[in-house]
């Protein structure tokens, strides 16, 4: 058996002989062949330097167009997907020691020196290394776009929410309502893939989420309206800006808690965990998927964490603003991270609703309580509060 | 350009809404239907009305699509009726010429006839707001009505159907 450090060990062993190797056989080969074409050595040149030299590889980026500020690295790095799945990746590993630690165990433990740091690493490996098992009565095409739906989904999710008054990918005067438009879609994710397992309990798991998603998708949009009633608009980066006196949690408390309900439903997590109810219904929907699909799946459910708790701190904990020591972007990470917190929590400490009490409180309870909290919105700001 | 795009995306909704009709998986169907959906909101950007198109998306593909999906997953498939008969085929094939040409006619005669209409006169959320309010208010309260209306008759025959 080879544990995850004699792994990491071998493969840094392959690195150093090939870099050995590289120099001494293969450059002087691949120049004779470039000599013999006749192709300009000057930019295999550059290609070949900018490969181990990163300053060299950015200014040869910059030349192409895909520099720093280029929309390409706006997209494909630091606001937008790379970032968000690092973000992603790191709340998978918070949220097992977080869990671990309040019920007594101790979680990842032996992958990296410190406290199974290296745990998402080993993972992505070993989703890497499984086979991917297609049943044979799938629907071929639903069952392989069901991931990359999933994934894409979740990723589009995220362009056009600012993470400070400079870090952003796109702008849009509805920045507020194209999130939720593009979270129309997540039912029907979850249905291509739940029909195309052709798998009792996928479908099972399915209808359920087809169920749930429909409940809890009124209360969320209709508890956000309280704050566009206050600010008049639906920019994110203007309501950010009204909360420089007072953030929204306080005088929209109760849209907050309404939010913060339909966010732990979307997500289905603990207690709105059904369509994965794992002592019920195996996996859910996610039954039938191994390997990379499951790693793809998986990955979208948590961008998908990551862009509603980016929301929440946007819209009640005042985004990126507070005191000037410290950059924008710091204060956003930090009550992002308190969010995230908050958010993972009740899975350590809830049991499983019933399918009954899900329904009566997406259904009655969350849906009259938002249209109170609009009333409570137009009071306040016929009064002048904010 | 956007002669190109407006051909693609038309073409692909006009696409899709016939595969919503004729795919025999009923499933397909629903996920055409969505995709077609998708595709007028692709029309409504394309006439700077980025706001009625994010609310397209909201309404038909959240809402609307779903809840087909919800009858398509918990009726039977042999309840559905199967309409391949001739005579019923023909005759809505000619209600649905008959309400084209009626729409185009009069869309063509009136005043909307202008390809480009003014970016700044329709996106602003404000004004159709204080329209709705102000100038339409009556249809607005006569659609609230019919809505209530359908949802008492519907919840009337789910009570005597429990009976």
């Amino acid at each position: 058996m080879e544990t995850f450090e004699e792994f990491v060990k071998r493969i840094l062993t392959i690195l150093f002989w090939l870099i050995i190797v590289l120099p001494i056989i293969i450059f002087p080969i691949l120049f004779l062949v470039v000599g013999l074409l006749g192709i300009d050595v000057i930019i295999v040149n550059e290609i070949l330097t900018a490969a181990i030299d990163p300053l060299k590889a950015i200014k040869l980026a910059e030349r192409y167009g895909l520099g720093f500020s280029s929309t390409f690295f706006k997209i494909a790095v630091f606001p937008g997907f790379t970032f968000a799945a690092l973000i992603a990746t790191f709340t998978i590993l918070y949220e097992r020691k977080l869990l671990a630690k309040v019920q007594l165990r101790v979680g990842p433990l032996y992958a990296g020196r410190f406290e199974g740091i290296l745990q998402p690493i080993a993972d992505l490996f070993k989703l890497l290394g499984k086979e991917l098992v297609v049943p044979e009565k799938a629907d071929k095409m639903f069952f392989w776009a069901a991931p990359i739906l999933s994934i894409g989904l979740a990723a589009s999710l995220l362009s056009v929410i600012p993470l400070s008054p400079t870090i952003y990918i796109a702008r849009s005067e509805f920045s507020l309502l194209i999130p939720f438009a593009i979270l129309g879609f997540s039912p029907l994710v979850v249905l291509i893939a739940a029909w195309a397992s052709s798998n009792k309990f996928a479908f099972i798991g399915g209808l359920r989420a087809l169920h749930q998603l429909a409940a809890y998708e009124i209360p969320m949009l209709l508890s956000i309206l309280g704050i566009v009633i206050l600010t008049g608009s639906f920019d994110l980066m203007k309501i950010v800006e009204a909360q420089k006196d007072i953030w929204f949690i306080f005088p929209q408390f109760l849209a907050a808690i309404i939010f913060y309900i339909t966010i732990l439903s979307e997500l289905e997590r603990i207690p709105f965990d059904l369509p994965e109810a794992e002592t019920e219904i195996v996996s859910g929907w996610l039954t039938e998927y191994t390997g990379m699909h499951f790693g793809l799946l998986q990955l979208g459910v948590y961008m998908k964490f990551y862009a509603l708790a980016l929301l929440f701190t946007l819209l009640f904990l005042g985004g990126w603003n507070g005191p000037a020591f410290l950059p924008p972007i710091v204060w956003l990470l930090g009550k992002l991270f308190f969010v995230i917190t908050i958010i993972i929590f009740p899975r350590a400490v809830l049991p499983r609703l019933r399918m009954d009490q899900l329904i009566r409180i997406g259904w009655a309870w969350l849906i009259a309580l938002s249209f109170i909290n609009i009333f409570i919105a137009v009071i306040e700001s016929s009064l002048g509060i904010i | 350009m956007t002669d190109v795009v407006f051909l693609v995306v038309s073409l692909l909704t006009v696409f899709f809404a016939i595969l919503a009709l004729e795919s025999r998986e009923l499933v397909y169907g629903a996920v055409a239907l969505s995709l077609s959906f998708l595709g007028v909101a692709g029309l409504f950007i394309l006439l700077d009305s980025l706001y009625i198109a994010i609310f397209q998306v909201l309404v038909y593909i959240g809402s609307i699509a779903i809840l087909i999906v919800f009858v398509i997953m918990l009726v039977r498939r042999d309840k559905w009726a199967n309409v391949t008969s001739g005579n019923e085929r023909i005759l809505g094939i000619i209600a649905a010429v008959l309400l084209f040409s009626t729409m185009t006619y009069f869309s063509l005669s009136s005043s909307l006839t202008s390809q480009y209409p003014n970016p700044a006169a329709i996106s602003d959320f404000y004004e159709i707001g204080s329209q709705l309010i102000n100038d339409y208010w009556l249809i607005l309260q006569l659609t609230g009505l019919a809505l209530a209306v359908s949802i008492v008759g519907a919840l009337t025959m789910a009570k005597f159907e429990n009976r």
